[in-house]
């Protein structure tokens, strides 16, 4: 029980990442706040507390942290992806990517780290696509290097009471990953060339990203601050031009 | 215990952040294999901790096929290879002799060569049985960022990093997972020999003093230590971390997230 005692706040709890840490953080003993937009989802645990908020509304997220008492850990997990270039997106998709992905992680960040004991852990998710493009991403990749940036910031500013990092996870099976492959021609051999690009030769799962997140908010991370996490099987570190697949 | 029945070999085992290393695995339940030139290491003594010493020379054929055919021959299998083993010149690159140079490279870059070698077909046993095998090598904030006056050593690190990746590409496919930790300031005889040594910008001063001036530049204001390492060589070396290879993990305290501060 490595997170016996601590009071966590997961954004975006109600599926995929943001789920699997929820019960990551449960099984180790924390007592979990999650919220997202629209009502408790099914089959969340009794003992999680489910608020229902838009991380992107300020006054909303304010009053949420102040309803919550702060917390020790807070994972800002909640996001949105729109897939288009630069030239297709609108100022409606803008505001949805950016609002959430960006705005919802700095508005959560200023209304809870002064709540937040020493000792806490901020735990952001970026993304390899913060790093390295997706194509067809545009706004979504821009979104997460901004979390990059700020995850940096925060541990600079705000160490040593307060340690901030980020996961950057690569290809996780969520409906988001599905979506991405929707885009493809051959959806199907889209998965496999993609499969075939990851040393490990499968995708993440998010379990695989709520044991990171379960070791970072943890006390075995004590000396861990300001870094980019990748969780991705392998694939960022090889090249993406791969002779054995043309 | 996460590392219950796993097979350790830990290179430069009786080293600082070696030693942390050694006593976490036996703490998390594995068998473990303590690897270095002596039973003490770089350190005064040893006192006996469980785990079983091998003499490996890192830069020796010989040493690293001896010690995996011992392996081979008690267990047959190897889960988790970390190597720890490595040695600092404080220099420039005017100052280094090619005799520091080339044993630089013989230790940090040439022994990770040789142990991953040799330990390659004794890992690929252990992933048959479902989980994957870890190999862990020690690369280094200083593989990113120089600090002054140890030109050798930051290019032997550069080469782990390089050399991490490409063996999570090579031997992923056969269930085995390879990652650096590039660790930043932590406290260990190394870090006390780099304080020592004229390049590391102490200008002769009070080491005391310099110690504080490195503490007050971590947003953590603190210096590592092995433990803080241990911890995260041991959460890469469970099968938690099934998911993570090819990465090279930076435990500095959030010394490298900022730019270069102003002193005065």
């Amino acid at each position: 029980m490595r997170l016996a005692g601590k009071r966590a706040f997961v954004t975006g709890g109600r599926q995929g990442i943001g789920r699997g840490i929820v019960e990551a953080f449960q099984k180790e003993g924390a007592e979990v706040t999650t919220c997202g937009r629209g009502m408790r989802p099914d089959g969340l645990a009794e003992t999680v507390t489910w608020y229902e908020l838009d991380v992107s509304d300020p006054e909303a997220v304010n009053e949420i942290a102040r309803a919550a008492g702060g917390t020790d850990i807070l994972v800002n997990n909640a996001g949105v992806q729109v897939e288009k270039t630069v030239a297709e997106s609108t100022d409606a998709d803008w505001d949805l990517v950016i609002g959430v992905n960006a705005r919802g992680v700095f508005n959560c960040c200023r209304a809870f780290i002064p709540l937040m004991p020493e000792g806490a852990s901020i735990i952001n998710i970026g993304s390899i696509s913060g790093n390295v493009a997706d194509p067809s991403m545009a706004l979504y990749n821009a979104s997460k290097a901004f979390v990059h940036g700020l995850t940096r910031s925060i541990a600079v500013d705000h160490g040593p009471g307060l340690r901030c990092n980020a996961i950057c996870p690569g290809w996780i099976e969520t409906g988001m990953l599905d979506a991405g492959f929707d885009l493809a021609q051959d959806p199907a051999r889209a998965r496999l060339d993609a499969l075939t690009r990851h040393p490990v030769r499968r995708f993440g799962t998010p379990a695989d990203i709520a044991s990171i997140a379960v070791w970072l908010a943890s006390d075995d991370a004590a000396f861990a601050t300001g870094q980019l996490f990748t969780i991705d099987g392998g694939m960022t570190a090889a090249s993406p031009l791969n002779p054995g697949l043309f | 215990m996460s590392l219950n029945g796993k097979i350790a070999l830990v290179t430069g085992a009786r080293g600082g952040i070696g030693r942390a290393i050694v006593a976490r695995f036996l703490r998390e339940g594995a068998t473990v294999y303590a690897a270095d030139l002596t039973p003490e290491g770089s350190l005064d003594k040893h006192e006996d901790d469980g785990s079983h010493f091998v003499k490996l020379d890192v830069t020796l054929e010989s040493d690293a096929i001896a010690a995996m055919n011992q392996l081979r021959d008690t267990h047959g299998k190897l889960d988790v290879l970390v190597n720890a083993a490595g040695i600092e010149i404080e220099k420039t690159v005017e100052e280094t002799t090619l005799e520091e140079w080339n044993r630089s490279f013989a230790v940090n870059s040439t022994g990770t060569f040789l142990a991953s070698k040799y330990a390659l077909p004794l890992m690929r046993e252990a992933a048959k049985s479902g989980s994957s095998a870890s190999l862990i090598n020690f690369g280094s904030y200083d593989g990113f960022i120089a600090d002054p006056g140890l030109a050798a050593y930051c290019a032997t690190k550069g080469a782990v990093h390089a050399l991490t990746r490409a063996m999570a590409c090579d031997h992923g496919p056969e269930g085995i997972r390879v990652n650096a930790i590039c660790p930043g300031y932590i406290d260990t005889p190394m870090l006390q020999s780099f304080f020592n040594g004229e390049g590391s910008g102490g200008g002769g001063g009070n080491i005391e003093t310099l110690q504080k001036a490195v503490r007050d530049v971590h947003p953590m204001r603190t210096y590592g230590t092995p433990t803080d390492i241990a911890n995260l060589v041991n959460w890469l070396a469970s099968d938690e971390a099934r998911y993570a290879s090819g990465q090279l993990w930076v435990l500095d305290g959030g010394l490298s997230a900022q730019v270069q501060q102003m002193r005065f």
